[in-house]
């Protein structure tokens, strides 16, 4: 599978401020991945930088197989971009269509089938209705929408997303995710998303990497880190009962490294899980606890991410 | 470049200009106010003076003050046009999506100049041709002898300074878009710009020869004026492409 993005020692300075320090990272065609980091940490520049609306200041990076320093247009073509705050990067005064139609037209995209594209766009949205609304009528949500329909209006290679759900509900939300995977699927389109939703990013990324202080601190495929945190996998074994008898006789046993209650669950983690897990409810329910629940507790990035911030931090 | 992408940038530009109210009354109220103000002055002295040294010495001041009113009152708008072409896009958040889309920094800085050059020359010669023919019909109806307003120097200042400093305007509002956070910042430095204009019709009236304005210096001063139109376009525009850097605008956010 070839790179669609490939970052090689990206840096960028502001005056004395390093806003990226030598990050180095590659996206395969047709993957999603996920920049997280904390605010000021970076993410935006590089979306910025790999859009060529920033110069680097040293290294360079590659989109769809061409260098952003030697072909920063050809690399404008090929990339469809939704900056941050997309919300507020409309012409107010135009109207949903028109803006559509304007950057279309920039972009290159044939005049007969403009029309088209929007329709199905502003469809997929539910925003065809109001079509002919200027943007500065609609609610944060809906120009959200519209901006995400001006990234996608070219059929770009690459997307770079800054934030794509961060001013959607709930549904609409879930239908960008949706949209995101299926043309990451069906149309090879590569995604480089910049997100702070871990669950998002969780659910939708191949890849993700964590920035902060403008450097990469972790990196890797969502699949490996979420192995990565199945060694400290805990488990909640809800019971009806006195917790405290069952919690002491979960802790005498020796393949049990931790073991805390929280009201009615006590809360273990366990050596060796998948040979362990059934000897201790049997254990347990020998010993008479009358255990209605035992469920694995959801592996979380967000573990990772706040362990590894505060560990990049220190 | 692509100039269909700079006309479609200008089109834009001026499509939503258009929609500024202070924009929209400055294309009118200034097209408007120079060939106003001009005609009414012609038409009251062409039907109440009496032909005689009078008349002749008022009448000779009309062509350089005509031509020089029209030129003035058409920097104006290109200067609200380009502000808000320029600095709007700052101001509205609409700077990043536009700098992202393939247009090279050239073909986005003709349409930013197309957008604020065109109605303003367009309003500079319709101004012109209401000046010439409104005054035609009134020396028609008056039966005075008919006298060419704007004249030749005048019509020299109108067709050849006045754009280049139309286009110093813009140039100068794409050297402050990178600095000014506001529109309304930006229009100010139309105020500059034209005491440019200020030359052709100062100097004509502090050289008079026998009360009336000496022609050589109307035509040494309108000289003057276009000479200084080209080095200061000159010097802004290359200014200009110097300091139209998406790099730059986007990292002065």
């Amino acid at each position: 599978m070839s790179e669609e993005v490939e970052i090689l020692g990206l840096t960028k300075n502001f005056g004395e401020l390093v806003a990226l320090d030598h990050i180095e990272e590659s996206v395969p065609e047709g993957s999603i991945f996920g920049l997280l980091g904390p605010n000021g940490a970076g993410k935006s520049t590089t979306i910025r930088l790999l859009c060529t609306l920033l110069k680097p200041t040293d290294g360079t990076a590659k989109v769809g197989g061409l260098d952003i320093r030697e072909s920063p247009v050809k690399v404008r073509e090929i990339t469809g971009v939704l900056p941050e705050e997309g919300n507020h990067t409309l012409y107010p005064s135009l109207t949903v269509y028109e803006n559509l139609e304007y950057f279309g037209r920039l972009y290159g995209v044939p005049d007969d089938e403009i029309p088209g594209r929007i329709q199905d766009l502003l469809t997929f949205m539910e925003l065809w209705e109001r079509k002919d609304d200027k943007t500065g009528t609609l609610s944060t949500g809906n120009r959200q929408r519209v901006a995400l329909c001006r990234a996608l209006l070219h059929n770009p290679r690459v997307l770079l997303l800054d934030e794509p759900t961060s001013a959607l509900d709930p549904v609409a939300a879930k239908r960008v995710r949706e949209l995101i995977m299926s043309l990451s699927q069906k149309y090879r389109q590569t995604f480089f998303i910049n997100s702070h939703n871990l669950a998002e990013v969780q659910r939708i990324c191949d890849r993700i990497a964590i920035i902060d202080k403008g450097k990469i601190i972790l990196t890797g495929k969502t699949t490996e880190l979420r192995e990565k945190l199945h060694g400290q996998q805990e488990y909640r074994i809800r019971i009806v009962g006195d917790p405290s008898k069952a919690e002491s006789l979960v802790r005498s046993v020796d393949y049990v490294e931790s073991a805390s209650t929280e009201v009615d669950t006590i809360v273990v983690r366990i050596r060796d899980p998948l040979q362990n897990n059934s000897k201790l409810i049997r254990k347990l329910l020998d010993a008479g606890v009358n255990v209605v629940e035992f469920s694995e507790e959801e592996a979380s990035l967000e573990d990772l991410y706040l362990e590894t911030i505060k560990g990049g931090s220190s | 470049m692509a100039f269909s992408k700079a006309m479609l940038v200008a089109r834009a530009d001026l499509k939503m200009a258009l929609q500024v109210k202070y924009v929209r009354l400055s294309l009118i109220g200034m097209g408007a106010f120079g060939p106003i103000i001009a005609l009414l002055l012609i038409v009251l002295v062409v039907a109440s003076v009496p032909l005689g040294a009078d008349y002749y010495i008022l009448m000779a001041f009309f062509p350089p003050m005509g031509a020089t009113l029209l030129a003035m009152f058409s920097v104006i708008p290109a200067t609200m046009i380009s502000a808000n072409a320029l600095v709007g896009e700052r101001e509205q958040n609409t700077l990043e999506p536009i700098l992202s889309t393939p247009l090279t920094d050239r073909e986005l800085l003709l349409g930013k100049t197309l957008s604020s050059f065109i109605p303003s020359i367009a309003l500079l010669l319709a101004g012109t041709c209401a000046v010439l023919l409104g005054s035609t019909i009134a020396f028609v109806v008056t039966g005075k002898p008919w006298m060419m307003i704007p004249d030749v120097p005048g019509l020299f200042l109108i067709l050849c300074a006045a754009p280049l400093v139309i286009l110093t305007a813009v140039s100068v509002n794409i050297i402050i878009s990178g600095k000014v956070k506001r529109v309304y910042e930006a229009y100010q430095s139309s105020g500059m710009i034209i005491l440019v204009l200020m030359i052709p019709m100062l100097v004509p009236i502090v050289t008079l020869e026998a009360d009336m304005p000496n022609p050589n210096v109307i035509w040494l001063a309108n000289l003057f004026t276009f000479l200084i139109s080209i080095i200061l376009v000159t010097v802004t525009w290359a200014l200009a492409l110097k300091r139209f850097n998406r790099d730059t605008m986007v990292s002065r956010r």
